[in-house]
C-alpha cells in the first residue's frame, strides 16, 4: 500500500501531459454553457439578450432622444408617423474565468489534487479558447492572485499549458482576499469556476460573497483526494499526530472505527454546510473525487451540471 | 483447591500488572502523519485533551481484558488443582504388590498392606468411575498383581464390577517384588502396533502403582511415554526382624547328627532382642536369646543396611529325615521371615561296588568312607552279568577302577569312573596323551571341596573331546581331566587317567576327591530336598515313574491333586507362600503312601527392609510421581493458561474491530 495521501503518479512536465490529444478531441464538441446569455465586450458566437447590431430581429421600441437615428425603422415611420427603433439579437463572446487554488493543501491526495485541478483548468480553459471565448486564469495562494488574463483562440493553448505547468503550489491559502481580488478585476459578466479543495481554516463565506455579486454564472468545483473522502479505506491507522502541510498544526488521533465515523459525519457536514451556501447565493457547487475520471468529469457530471453543453 | 506455587503468581502479578495499568496512564508515542488539512480531523478528534504526560485513566475494556489476562496468567503460575478422582483421557492399569514385604501387617487398624493396598485401589476404581466435575469418561482399566511374577487379574474393562471383583481375588505372595514383568504385561496390552509401520499407536496407560517402593528391578526401568502415580502403603515405623539364612549339615565325623546354622538380620534402626527357636518336626529343641545390634543407614547410598547377628545350635543325633525349623519368637510387622525351615534327608549310609580294581588303592580309599554302608568288589563279567540282568540299581555309586565296559552295559545309574574312558554318548576319545598339569578347576562343584590340586602332575591320560554338555569339572594343560556327564538318571564322573598315571595317590586331595564324589553321587537324588526353595521357584523333583495320586499338601493347609505327565521328572510352580510343602504318592500294586517334603523359605534381605518408600524414581527419568494415597488432583493451570488465550484473543479483536471497522 503507497505512502498515506503521497501521490504515486509523475507530475506533469509537458503540456500534453495536462492534456492529451484524445481528450482534446473530445472536447472539441463541447462549449462553456451559461444559464444567462452574457453581454461580452466584443461580438462574440453566441447571442445576447442585449440587442444590437445583428442580423436577427429582435423586437420594436418606441424612439427616446439620444438614440442611434440608424436604428430607426422608417418603414414603420411612414406607415404610422411614429418613431419606432428596431432591435437585434446582438451575438457576444463569453467571458471564462478559472481560479486555482495553489495553496499547500492542495498538494496532496493519491491522486495528487493540484495536478488534478490544473488538469481539470486545462481541459475547462481549452474548451473556453476553442469556442472564442474570453480566458483568464488565476492562481491564488499566500502570496497572492496570479493572473493569465485574456486568452482567446485555440493558438493560446500552449500558452495556458506553459503557465499551468509553471505554477507552484504555495503555502497557505488566502481565499478571501483572493476573491475579492478576482472580483475587483474581473469586467463584464460570464462563466467562473473556482477549483479548490475550501478546506480554510479562516471561513470560505467571505470570499463567496465576493463572487456572488455581479454577473458571473459562479461554478465552486471542491476537489477532494479519496484520502480525505474515506481515510480509513485507504489505510490510515494507528496512533497518530496529523501534521498540516500548511500550517504545520497537529492533531494527535488514535483512528478507530468511532473516529473515522465522526470524520465522515464532519466532512459530509462541512459539503453541506459548502453547498447550501453557494445554493444560496445561486453559485453551483459540486464535490470531486480526484479519482474520477477526466473525460467522465467533463463529458457527464459538468455537462449535467449546466456548466458545459 | 490448593496452590502449589502461589508466591511465584504473586510475585509475577506485583511485577506486571501495575507497569499496565501505567501504561495506561502514559500518552501514546504517535507516528507522524502529514496531511492536507487538520481542520476535520480537529473537530473529529476525541482524545484531544490535555497535553501533560499523563492522562486520566478512563474506563477501558482493553485495560479490563489485559488485566484479566495478567490475572489468569498469575494464576496459572500458582499452579492451583481441585481435588478430582478422574483423568480425563486414556487407559488404567492398577498394578498391586503383592510381594512378601506387603503381608506386613504394620497398617492401621486389621490386616496387611495388601489388604489396604486392595482397599485404596478399590477406592481408586470406585472415584474413577464416578463422573466428578471436572472428569470425563474414566476410559478403561486393567488390573496387574505382581511379586516376582505378574499375574493378570482383569483384562482392560471399563466394568467396574470386574475390577472390584479382580481386586478382591489378588492373594499374597512370599515372592520378592520385580516389576518389570508386570510393565511388560501391562505395555503388551496397552500398546497396538501400526502393522504398516510396526510403531505403537495410541496413547500410554497411565500406571496406578500400588505398594510399599520396595521394588528389586525399579531402578532399571524406563518408563516410554507412562505417566506412574505411585500409591505408598505402609508406615516408617515398620518393624521387622527377619532369619535371613539357614544351613544344616551332618558333621564330616558324626553323618547321623546335624548341625544348624542360622543368620537373623534386623531391620529396625535400634537394637532388638529376640529369642531364636529351634524345632525339630513342630518340637521345640533349643531356644537361645540373641541382641542384634541397630542397622545403618549407608550414607552415599541413603541405603539400610541390616544388623546381622549368627547363631549355631550345638550338633545333635538326628539320623531320621525330619523338618527343622529355626524361628525368631518376637512380634513384628512380617511374619513371613521369621522363620525359616529345612527338610534333613535321612542320613543315608551308601553301598558302593567297585568293579575291576586293578590295585589295593581305590579299595583302601572307599573303605575309609563313613557314609558307606556296603562295599562290594566286582569283576567285569560279575558286573556285566548284573548290567544285563537290570540288577544294577541296587547300588548307590558304582566305581571303575580303569575299566570301560562294552557299549550298552551303562544302563542308567551313578558312576565314577578312572582311568579308561566309559562308553557314554558325548565323551569322545581320540588318544592318549602323556603329560599335563591341572590349569583350570570348577571351584564351586561338590566333588571339588576341600581338593587342591594344583599339586597334581598326570604323566598318562586320556585324550577327551567332550560334547557340548559335558561339563569339564577339571581343565588339564592338554585335555579335560576330569568331567561329569549327566544325562536324566545317569550321572558319571569321569577321571581321564588312572591316578596310578599320576602323583594323585601321594596328595591328600586324592582321598578328599573320592569321598566327595561318592558322596556327591550317592546322595545326588536326595540332596534337592536338602535344600530350600525359594517363594517364585519351580518346585522340582524326581518321583518313581509309576507314581500316581500325586497329591501336594500346601502350606496353607490345602492340598492340590497334581498329575504331571512325566513323575521323573515332577515340576509344580511357581511357589507362592513359603512354609513345608509335602508331596505324597504311590505305586501301583501297593497301599502304602510315599511321601517327600519341601521347605519353601523367603530369605531376602529385599523383602526384609520393609520401610515403606515415600518417592520412587525410575531409570533415568524422575516422572514417577509420588501420589498422596489415593487422592487425584486435577491441575487448574491449563485452564487457566487457555482462558488468558481466549482473553488476549478476545482483547485483539476488540482492538482491531475498534481500529478497523
Amino acid at each position: 500500500m503507497p505512502e498515506f495521501g503521497v501521490s504515486t503518479e509523475p507530475r506533469p512536465k509537458r503540456v500534453d501531459e495536462l492534456i492529451d490529444s484524445e481528450l482534446m478531441a473530445k472536447l472539441d464538441q463541447v462549449d462553456v454553457m451559461s444559464r444567462k446569455i452574457f453581454a461580452g465586450k466584443l461580438q462574440g458566437e453566441r447571442r445576447s439578450k442585449r440587442r444590437g447590431v445583428s442580423v436577427e430581429f429582435a423586437d420594436y421600441r418606441h424612439y427616446v432622444h439620444g438614440d442611434d437615428l440608424r436604428f430607426v425603422d422608417w418603414n414603420v415611420y411612414a406607415r404610422l408617423d411614429r418613431l419606432f427603433l428596431k432591435m437585434f439579437l446582438e451575438e457576444e463572446d463569453l467571458s471564462l474565468l478559472i481560479a486555482i487554488d495553489a495553496s499547500a493543501s492542495m498538494d496532496w491526495g493519491n491522486p495528487n489534487k493540484f495536478v488534478f485541478a490544473r488538469r481539470l483548468a486545462m481541459a475547462l480553459g481549452y474548451i473556453g479558447l476553442v469556442n472564442h471565448n474570453r480566458v483568464t486564469l488565476y492562481a491564488f495562494s499566500r502570496e497572492g492572485v496570479q493572473p493569465l488574463p485574456n486568452l482567446r483562440g485555440r493558438r493560446r493553448t500552449r500558452e495556458m499549458g506553459t503557465w499551468l505547468l509553471d505554477l507552484e503550489s504555495g503555502d497557505e491559502s488566502a481565499f478571501n482576499d483572493a476573491m475579492r481580488h478576482v472580483a475587483l478585476s474581473r469586467q463584464g459578466k460570464g462563466v467562473m469556476v473556482i477549483l479548490s479543495d475550501f478546506m480554510f481554516k479562516e471561513s470560505y463565506e467571505k470570499g463567496l460573497r465576493y463572487l456572488a455579486g455581479g454577473g458571473y454564472d459562479t461554478f465552486c468545483l471542491q476537489i477532494l483526494s479519496p484520502e480525505e473522502i474515506d481515510p480509513g479505506k485507504h489505510g490510515l491507522a494507528g496512533d497518530l499526530r496529523l501534521t498540516d502541510i500548511e500550517d504545520e498544526d497537529t492533531a494527535e488521533v488514535t483512528i478507530s472505527a468511532a473516529l473515522l465515523k465522526r470524520y465522515k459525519e464532519n466532512l459530509d457536514a462541512y459539503c453541506g454546510r459548502l453547498r447550501d451556501f453557494c445554493v444560496r447565493r445561486a453559485i453551483s457547487h459540486l464535490t470531486i473525487d480526484t479519482a474520477t475520471d477526466l473525460t467522465t468529469l467533463l463529458l457527464d457530471y459538468l455537462r449535467k451540471r449546466g456548466l458545459l453543453k | 483447591m490448593s496452590w502449589l506455587s502461589v508466591p511465584a503468581g504473586l510475585i509475577l502479578a506485583a511485577v506486571v500488572i501495575p507497569p499496565l495499568i501505567l501504561l495506561y496512564f502514559l500518552k501514546l508515542r504517535r507516528r507522524a502523519q502529514p496531511i492536507a488539512c487538520t481542520l476535520l480531523w480537529k473537530r473529529s478528534v476525541e482524545d484531544l485533551r490535555a497535553n501533560a504526560p499523563f492522562q486520566r485513566l478512563r474506563p477501558s475494556i482493553l485495560l479490563l481484558l489485559q488485566l484479566l489476562a495478567l490475572i489468569l496468567l498469575a494464576l496459572a503460575i500458582m499452579q492451583p488443582q481441585i481435588q478430582a478422582g478422574q483423568r480425563t483421557t486414556g487407559k488404567t492399569v492398577i498394578l498391586i504388590d503383592n510381594s512378601a514385604s506387603m503381608t506386613a501387617s504394620d497398617i492401621e487398624g486389621e490386616g496387611t498392606r495388601l489388604d489396604e493396598a486392595k482397599r485404596r485401589a478399590k477406592d481408586r476404581i470406585e472415584t474413577l468411575y464416578d463422573r466428578g466435575l471436572f472428569s470425563s469418561s474414566a476410559g478403561q482399566t486393567m488390573v496387574i498383581a505382581f511379586s516376582d511374577r505378574a499375574e493378570v487379574y482383569c483384562r482392560f474393562t471399563d466394568s467396574k464390577g470386574q475390577l472390584l471383583g479382580a481386586i478382591d481375588r489378588i492373594q499374597p505372595t512370599h515372592g520378592e517384588s520385580r516389576i518389570t514383568e508386570a510393565l511388560t504385561l501391562a505395555r503388551a496390552y496397552t500398546t497396538n502396533p501400526d502393522p504398516e509401520s510396526d510403531r505403537p499407536v495410541g496413547d500410554p496407560a497411565t500406571l496406578e502403582l500400588f505398594s510399599d517402593g520396595r521394588i528389586a528391578d525399579l531402578d532399571e526401568q524406563v518408563l516410554r511415554g507412562e505417566t506412574m502415580l505411585y500409591h505408598p502403603i505402609g508406615s516408617p515405623q515398620a518393624d521387622n526382624v527377619a532369619v535371613t539364612v539357614i544351613s544344616i549339615e551332618r558333621p564330616y565325623d558324626r553323618p547321623t547328627a546335624v548341625e544348624v546354622f542360622a543368620s537373623l538380620a534386623n531391620f529396625n534402626t535400634k537394637p532388638v532382642t529376640s529369642d531364636v527357636q529351634l524345632s525339630v518336626d513342630g518340637v521345640v529343641r533349643a531356644i537361645e536369646e540373641i541382641t542384634i545390634g541397630p542397622a545403618q543407614i549407608d550414607a552415599s547410598t541413603a541405603a539400610l543396611v541390616a544388623q546381622r547377628r549368627n547363631v549355631v545350635f550345638t550338633p545333635f543325633e538326628q539320623p531320621r529325615g525330619v523338618v527343622i525349623e529355626v524361628a525368631s519368637l518376637r512380634d513384628d510387622d512380617l511374619a513371613a521371615d521369621n522363620a525359616a525351615r529345612l527338610v534333613v534327608p535321612p542320613a543315608k549310609r551308601l553301598t558302593v561296588a567297585l568293579v575291576a580294581p586293578k590295585s589295593f588303592l581305590l579299595r583302601t580309599a572307599l573303605e575309609g568312607i563313613g557314609s558307606i554302608q556296603r562295599m562290594e568288589v566286582l569283576t567285569a563279567i560279575r558286573y556285566e552279568t548284573l548290567a544285563e540282568q537290570g540288577a544294577i540299581d541296587q547300588y548307590d555309586v558304582i566305581v571303575f577302577d580303569d575299566y570301560a565296559p562294552e557299549a550298552g552295559m551303562m544302563p542308567p545309574g551313578r558312576y565314577l569312573t578312572l582311568g579308561s574312558t566309559p562308553p557314554l554318548e558325548g565323551l569322545n576319545e581320540f588318544g592318549r596323551g602323556e603329560g599335563q598339569l591341572i590349569l583350570d578347576v570348577t571351584d564351586n562343584h561338590p566333588v571339588f571341596r576341600f581338593v587342591n590340586l594344583e599339586q597334581l602332575y598326570i604323566s598318562r591320560f586320556h585324550l577327551l573331546q567332550p560334547a557340548d554338555d559335558v561339563q569339564v569339572l577339571a581343565e588339564g594343560s592338554r585335555g579335560p581331566a576330569i568331567v561329569a556327564v549327566s544325562r536324566g538318571q545317569m550321572q558319571a564322573i569321569c577321571v581321564t587317567f588312572d591316578p596310578l598315571d599320576s602323583n594323585w595317590p601321594f596328595l591328600r586331595s586324592f582321598v578328599t576327591f573320592i569321598v566327595n564324589a561318592v558322596e556327591y553321587l550317592g546322595h545326588a537324588g536326595e540332596a534337592i530336598s536338602a535344600t530350600s526353595f525359594a517363594p517364585g521357584e519351580a518346585l522340582t523333583t524326581r518321583l518313581p515313574v509309576a507314581a500316581e495320586r500325586i497329591d501336594l499338601h500346601l502350606p496353607d493347609g490345602g492340598t492340590q491333586r497334581l498329575d504331571p505327565l512325566d513323575p521323573a521328572l515332577f515340576s509344580w510352580g511357581p511357589i507362592r507362600l513359603s512354609g513345608i510343602y509335602a508331596l505324597t504318592w504311590s505305586v501301583p500294586g501297593s497301599d502304602q503312601k510315599h511321601s517327600r517334603a519341601f521347605a519353601v523359605n523367603l530369605l531376602s534381605d529385599r523383602e526384609g527392609d520393609i520401610r515403606p518408600v515415600e518417592r520412587i524414581l525410575a531409570k533415568e527419568e524422575d516422572v514417577y510421581v509420588a501420589g498422596a494415597g489415593a487422592t487425584q488432583y486435577t491441575p487448574l493451570w491449563p485452564w487457566a493458561i487457555g482462558l488468558c488465550l481466549a482473553v488476549i484473543m478476545l482483547e485483539w479483536w476488540i482492538y482491531h474491530r475498534k481500529a478497523y471497522i
